[in-house]
């Protein structure tokens, strides 16, 4: 079989044009709804913005900065809730990582009802923010739910959602693995479902055992799976804030940073009193937000990639 | 085969061509209906100001028919009023519909300025003014009522005739700015004071408790007796804080005063008496309130009130209704909560000026809004609303016709706003800044266990904003 080799791009007439034209249609919408929001959201956060139409958007400079990082008691809050969506961030990445893969080796043997597992451990992922925040809520009541008769029948008590600020912050973590970890399995399942079986074939011929099929074949080729299940969570868990909301609410102690940026740009309500929007300031917040999740991803990227290499080269 | 390959690119694009070309009419289609005048997106979002004068057909406008989008904020018996309402408001105008949306209190603030922002709506339902900047605050962001005003949001609706129906208190204290009335505020409310089960008062032969020291007793035999002294809906946080307003109101009957002095350092959160406020916050959250109210929300309190083994609910009074339609079936009273050792200082209700009405300043539905609040306000249908709702009325001529409004008659010379409208924090201070808050930061709703200490730290993160500001 010949394989022709078509250079478009430096083809003459259509064919030339035809690779742009394709392209541009979703460059456009590119632009449009991810990079245009992006420089804007750069551009606001040097300014007293507050999304109300009307009202006049002044050039402040670095102040949003400089309140975010420095200014007050607040301030420290602000640090406070950076540090904490870092531990979301390491909880949820490893424990959704190791999670999602035992699952899809678990899932990925030729065993029955592995179709009703996938679908059961997946479904949780179609189910917007607000069903699994609800869903939750009422399992953990903390009088008559159902997690309370579990822990009672244990002899212990827990206010759950509504209690210290730690305990409610474990549980976000936890539902929000329930609620991603479906995503993880199928994404290592598609991996392991690319390598060939002869492999394996060849490796019970040697004599390998589970572990060694597990450490010296599947583990090198789930690489691309590997990386993509890691960056995604990290980017995942560092910009998430639904949850929070859903399930707790604006209380001290449990606010992440997703979360303090939508309550600075769209108002905190607290009693009947909602805050100003601040959306130049949370922009800034946003801004601090992205500069985090880049470090991360980057460093998360260099390490990958560096694995890559020493697996599929 | 190149051709058949053309055509199929070229199908594609005209498809996409299609799909955009869609997409856009339907953001032209998406204009008000009923509205004659036509104001483009990009027109509407720099002509803020109300624009009568480009209705050229004044007298057909009535007659167009009319799709009226009016905001409200959940509050199940006041939303079946204004089902009802809507319906005999509709049954009069027949060209008029009314599109009423139903948003969680939370989520007011943000429906309401993304659809003013979108020219989307026509009537606002907007809480009563408050929190404004006082002359001894520096450096503090304005509130987003006045911010709404300052953009030309908001319908000027001076000299309207129906605006003359509420008492004048109200529209100067919770509608105006500047001189211009720009809200008609429907009610007052109290959140200072607690529902009482006046049968397992008597049946564990408890009197009504006038003083925290009786209060304390009184819940110690309750508790005793194997019943709960109180329930709140703890499970969305703030019931627990505004249940202990009373408290605030207690140690501190002068609540504009209690903020100019946090403001000006002659009160500070550490002081004595604020120490003992904290620390009596400490015993009603920890000792007072039932086991579990951490999981149970706003909404589902009365219920677990109504089940009869709860001897009070502090909240607000707007819990009156829900009370009636969770099937009570004891007597009940409201007074205000005793958190003082001096019965005098427990006589005061502290609240709010609760639910109002705005029209959006550039509505193309202007007569149909208009005609919509002043058909709320007939005297008969506003008698009607605060019968449902339980608000304390703002129309002179009406009167709480309810057990509520005979409950809490003996009280409502003594009452006052209270401190939630009057603090505004300084930019700046810290997550623990606002004292008032404090019952909901003990055990077992968040981590602190010493009401010294956290008076202390309410300090430094009051003090830390004030410096910051200055």
């Amino acid at each position: 079989m010949q394989i022709v080799k078509r250079n478009y791009l430096f083809a003459r007439g259509w064919k030339s044009a035809a690779p742009i034209i394709l392209l541009l249609p979703g460059f456009l919408l590119y632009l449009l709804i991810a990079v245009g929001p992006s420089l804007a959201t750069a551009v606001y956060s040097f300014t007293d913005a507050t999304g109300i139409r009307g009202i006049a958007i002044n050039w402040i400079g670095f102040e949003n900065y400089d309140e975010f990082l420095f200014r007050g008691a607040a301030s420290r809050d602000n640090i406070d809730a950076l540090k904490r969506t870092l531990y979301f961030c390491f909880f949820v990445t490893t424990i959704q990582f190791v999670l999602g893969l035992l699952l899809a080796v678990l899932l990925n043997q030729r065993l029955r009802g592995t179709v009703f597992f996938r679908t059961l451990f997946f479904m949780p992922v179609i189910l917007g923010v607000a069903i699994q925040g609800l869903i939750w809520k009422l399992f953990l009541l903390p009088r008559g739910g159902p997690a309370a008769e579990i822990f009672s029948f244990f002899g212990v008590t827990s206010e759950f959602l509504g209690g210290q600020p730690k305990m409610a912050f474990a549980w976000v973590i936890v539902v929000q693995i329930w609620s991603n970890v479906g995503i993880t399995m199928v994404i290592f399942l598609a991996g392991m479902q690319t390598i060939p079986d002869y492999l394996y074939e060849a490796a019970r011929i040697d004599g390998a055992s589970g572990w060694q099929l597990f450490k010296n074949v599947t583990w090198p080729l789930l690489t691309p799976a590997v990386n993509t299940n890691f960056l995604l969570n990290i980017i995942g868990s560092l910009q998430a804030w639904q949850l929070f909301l859903v399930l707790i609410g604006y209380r001290p102690g449990t606010q992440v940073l997703g979360y303090l940026v939508f309550a600075e740009g769209f108002g905190q309500t607290s009693g009947s009193v909602t805050t100003a929007f601040r959306q130049g300031y949370a922009a800034a917040a946003s801004i601090a937000l992205f500069m985090l999740v880049l470090i991360i991803a980057l460093a998360a990227n260099f390490i990958v990639s560096r694995r890559e290499k020493k697996y599929l080269e | 085969m190149r051709k058949p390959m053309i055509g199929r690119l070229l199908a594609v694009l005209l498809l996409f061509g299609l799909i955009a070309a869609a997409c856009g009419n339907d953001d032209d289609s998406s204009e008000p209906a009923g509205g004659e005048s036509s104001t483009g997106g990009a027109a509407a979002t720099e002509a803020p100001a109300p624009a009568p004068e480009e209705e050229p057909e004044p007298t057909e406008a009535p007659l167009e028919d009319v799709t009226l989008r009016v905001l409200v904020h959940q509050n199940p018996p006041m939303v079946e009023f204004m089902e009802s309402f809507n319906e005999s408001f509709e049954a009069a105008n027949p060209h008029i519909s009314v599109d009423m949306s139903v948003v969680e209190a939370g989520e007011l603030s943000i429906a309401t300025q993304t659809r003013l922002t979108a020219g989307d709506i026509d009537v606002i339902d907007i809480f009563g003014f408050s929190n404004a900047a006082q002359p001894y605050m520096t450096d503090v962001t304005p509130p987003n009522w006045q911010t709404l005003i300052e953009a030309g949001l908001l319908m000027d609706l001076t000299g309207q005739p129906f605006v003359d129906l509420y008492d004048a208190p109200t529209i100067a204290d919770a509608g105006s700015f500047d001189g211009r009335v720009y809200a008609i505020n429907l009610g007052r409310v109290s959140y200072s004071g607690m529902f009482l089960n006046l049968d397992l008062f008597a049946a564990t032969g408890v009197d009504i408790p006038t003083t925290w020291g009786e209060l304390v007793a009184a819940c110690d035999a309750f508790i005793a007796a194997g019943n709960s002294c109180m329930t709140a809906g703890g499970g969305d946080g703030w019931p627990i804080f505004v249940g202990a307003y009373g408290l605030l109101g207690a140690m501190y009957p002068d609540q504009a005063a209690l903020v100019e002095g946090l403001w000006t350092g002659d009160i500070t959160w550490d002081d004595e008496r604020s120490v003992e406020m904290f620390r009596r916050m400490q015993i009603y959250a920890n000792d007072m309130l039932e086991d579990g109210v951490t999981g149970l929300s706003h909404d589902a309190a009365p219920s677990r009130f109504a089940a009869g083994d709860v001897a009070m609910m502090p909240t607000g009074v707007w819990q009156a209704p829900a009370l009636d339609a969770a099937g009570v079936e004891f007597d009940w009273t409201y007074i205000p909560f005793p958190g003082s050792d001096n019965p005098e200082d427990n006589q005061y209700l502290f609240g709010k000026y609760d639910q109002g009405w705005a029209i959006a300043a550039d509505t193309p539905n202007a007569e149909a809004a208009l005609a919509y609040l002043d058909a709320f306000s007939e005297p008969s249908n506003y008698q009607a609303f605060a019968n449902a709702v339980g608000f304390i009325p703002t129309q002179p001529t009406a009167e709480l016709n309810t057990k509520l409004g005979a409950e809490v008659a003996p009280y409502l010379a003594n009452y006052r706003v209270g401190f939630e409208q009057h603090w505004v924090q300084p930019t700046g201070a810290g997550q623990w800044a606002n004292g008032s808050q404090a019952a909901a930061w003990f055990q077992p709703f968040n981590e602190w266990t010493d009401p010294a200490a956290l008076a202390e730290q309410a300090q430094a993160d009051l003090q830390a904003g004030l410096d910051a500001s200055s």
